[in-house]
């Protein structure tokens, strides 16, 4: 009895120095955001108001940089989803020098620095770059610009996420029993078939919670957009800065937070139900 | 078990006689240094001044005075200058000196400071050369910091593709519309060129005085609208349809790729770019009517300064014609005293940029231009 309320306390107290840090530096950080933005302004009435959600959502800015925002996450978590998957069937069902020479090469983007990759995408995609150099070397003249518009933020998020990716979605595919995959064949499943009723559906799980992890995470990105970004329309991380620290308006810039964190929140709900229903299922 | 005890102890032994030593030479330091007075130098900025002061001015400073000595602190790009301004103002406040002689900072902390009555006064008496420095200069900040250098925005073009550079700014704007993809300025959220292209738009239509002091109230904004409406109408003209860059150096890289022929960019950056080479050898600047902004850089002496006097001797070394070239020639800045005391050759060099230039708007007004121009030129 005495033994397990030791091991509890000791739990406890392991536990305690990063429940402190969630608490203090993201819920009360959280609260009070939430509470700043919806009480009155100085001479206004008691209670709570969305007033300023209102003037905030009145600006055609900032409404294009909200919409902006959500459809570049989409597009590059698609692209991201798209090109890592094949790569992490390849890199579990491929035995073989090659594989296992891509498995390392595909994981140095998570070795290289944001800033650094931006830069690098910038070199490699603007005017008079390698990539304009050898379309105009092939005949292609006019093509649109690559950077500092959506098509280079979502470029360089893509090269960016897509170790990442592929390695939860490699950890769901290790998961699966080879036998399910060779009782599949057996009875003359084909590779698409095997992949659509055994793969897919067993690896459900680590996909939710790559697809959720990869929105909120492109989505809450600063240094790319910022740096491979265009003037306008921009991605929220920077317009929120640019509002804190630019315009000096500290509470659209809030505001603005909390809009984010909703939009982040209510994806985040997909990730929760998915990890818990894991869970239960181990 | 013996033999790690007095491992232990050996470890620890060793450790105390370097902290001995450590603290013994720190104390010893100012006693061997009798007679030689030590000033404690804290400069912000980028790693041009850094160079300006460890390279140039020291050197040259305690050569004449070798009664001085300098120890110089480096805060890149003014990061940790809260921590100096906390230490100032709390030395002030119970009544001591700080170990901080001369600060070189952002204008927030001067002004922070004279509400707190932090930095010393200027005065011909304590400083015989301020009479050299131009009235107005001074009086901006009340005799409390020491505009030692300058710069301003300009227009630099490559002579190679413009032979008649424009001289007023009507005439830059109709150049631009005259040749559309050659010119542009970065955004005004990342540089001051940028914003000093934008606020001469600005400008344009209305007074530069009246944004520029202290007063501050949105619905004089109104008298904006002709600016934006002009900046809007000029962005299918500028570089890649409309497209800003980030930064001071992304515009001069632009200019050095002759991707575009004209640009506002920093008269210090650009001198410095091209005496080095970056740039075209036929990049030339001019300063056009009426003027871009520009800014003075100032130095500050804590009043509670454990060196005055050698503060002050440097000060006053600060604006001798020698110390004044040293800015032209290290990071092309502007001379703080009047140019008419300055050697004639510099003065040739510099005849097509050194005119007065444009004030800063106050902050509150500069944020809003900043929101403005997103909101009304590249967005919605």
């Amino acid at each position: 009895m005495t033994e397990s309320r030791r091991q509890g306390a000791l739990g406890l107290a392991l536990v305690l120095p990063p429940l402190c840090l969630l608490f203090f530096l993201v819920v009360v950080p959280a609260v009070t955001a939430v509470v700043e933005t919806l009480a009155p302004g100085p001479g206004g009435s008691a209670g709570l108001t969305v007033a300023r959600y209102a003037e905030v959502l009145s600006a055609k800015v900032i409404r294009t940089d909200i919409a902006f925002s959500v459809v570049v996450t989409l597009i590059s978590v698609a692209a991201v989803f798209v090109l890592g998957y094949p790569l992490a069937l390849y890199l579990r069902f491929s035995p073989g020098r090659l594989a296992s020479l891509l498995a390392v090469v595909f994981t140095i983007p998570l070795f290289v620095p944001v800033v650094i990759a931006s830069f690098a995408m910038i070199t490699f995609l603007v005017n008079h770059g390698l990539v304009s150099t050898v379309l105009y070397r092939l005949g292609i003249e006019t093509f649109p610009p690559l950077v500092y518009n959506a098509t280079g933020i979502v470029l360089t998020e893509v090269w960016a996420s897509l170790p990442f990716a592929v390695l939860i979605l490699g950890a769901g595919l290790q998961a699966i029993d080879d036998s399910l995959i060779d009782s599949a064949r057996d009875v003359g499943a084909g590779r698409v078939r095997t992949f659509a009723t055994i793969i897919l559906p067993l690896n459900a799980i680590p996909t939710r919670i790559t697809l959720t992890l990869l929105f909120i995470s492109v989505f809450g990105s600063f240094t790319i957009p910022y740096l491979v970004g265009g003037n306008a329309p921009q991605m929220l991380g920077v317009t929120m800065t640019n509002y804190l620290t630019q315009y000096l308006r500290r509470t659209d810039a809030v505001t603005m937070a909390v809009l984010a964190f909703v939009i982040a929140a209510a994806v985040g709900v997909v990730y929760v139900a998915s990890v818990s229903r894991r869970e239960r299922d181990v | 078990m013996g033999r790690s005890v007095r491992r232990r102890w050996i470890v620890m032994a060793s450790v105390m006689i370097v902290a001995v030593c450590l603290v013994g030479f720190q104390g010893a330091n100012p006693a061997r240094a009798a007679g030689v007075v030590t000033l404690n130098l804290y400069i912000g900025g980028d790693t041009n001044i850094f160079d300006l002061w460890k390279k140039a001015f020291l050197p040259a400073f305690t050569k004449r005075y070798p009664q001085y000595k300098a120890n110089m602190v480096e805060l890149l790009h003014d990061n940790g200058s809260e921590g100096i301004y906390a230490k100032i103002l709390a030395a002030k406040r119970t009544g001591r000196t700080v170990d901080v002689d001369l600060w070189e900072t952002t204008p927030g902390f001067l002004d922070q400071g004279i509400a707190e009555g932090l930095w010393v006064k200027l005065s011909p008496k304590l400083v015989s050369n301020v009479t050299k420095v131009p009235a107005p200069t001074l009086e901006a900040v009340d005799y409390y910091g020491l505009p030692y250098r300058g710069s301003s925005v300009v227009i630099g073009y490559n002579s190679q593709f413009i032979k008649n550079p424009p001289q007023t700014f009507d005439d830059l704007v109709a150049w631009i519309k005259a040749n559309p993809g050659k010119f542009t300025y970065c955004d005004p959220n990342t540089c001051g060129s940028g914003t000093a292209f934008v606020t001469a738009a600005i400008y344009r239509y209305t007074s530069a005085e009246k944004f520029a002091a202290k007063a501050y109230d949105t619905k004089d904004e109104a008298a904006w609208a002709p600016g934006w409406k002009l900046l809007k109408e000029l962005q299918p003209a500028m570089y890649n349809n409309g497209f800003h860059p980030n930064g001071n150096v992304a515009v001069l890289q632009l200019l050095a790729q002759q991707n575009i022929w004209m640009a506002s960019v920093w008269s210090d950056m650009g001198l410095d770019w091209y005496s080095r080479g970056q740039l075209p050898k036929t990049m030339r600047f001019i300063q056009i009517t009426p003027p871009l902004m520009g800014d003075d850089s100032r130095v500050m002496v804590p009043a509670g300064s454990a060196h005055l006097e050698g503060a002050l001797t440097l000060l006053n070394w600060l604006l001798t014609p020698e110390a004044q070239t040293m800015v032209i020639d290290v990071v092309a800045g502007y001379p703080g005293i009047d140019w008419k005391y300055m050697p004639e050759s510099v003065r040739q060099k510099f005849i097509d940029v050194a005119k007065a230039f444009a004030p800063w708007p106050n902050p509150k007004y500069l944020a809003d231009i900043k929101r403005l121009w997103h909101e009304q030129v590249v967005g919605g």
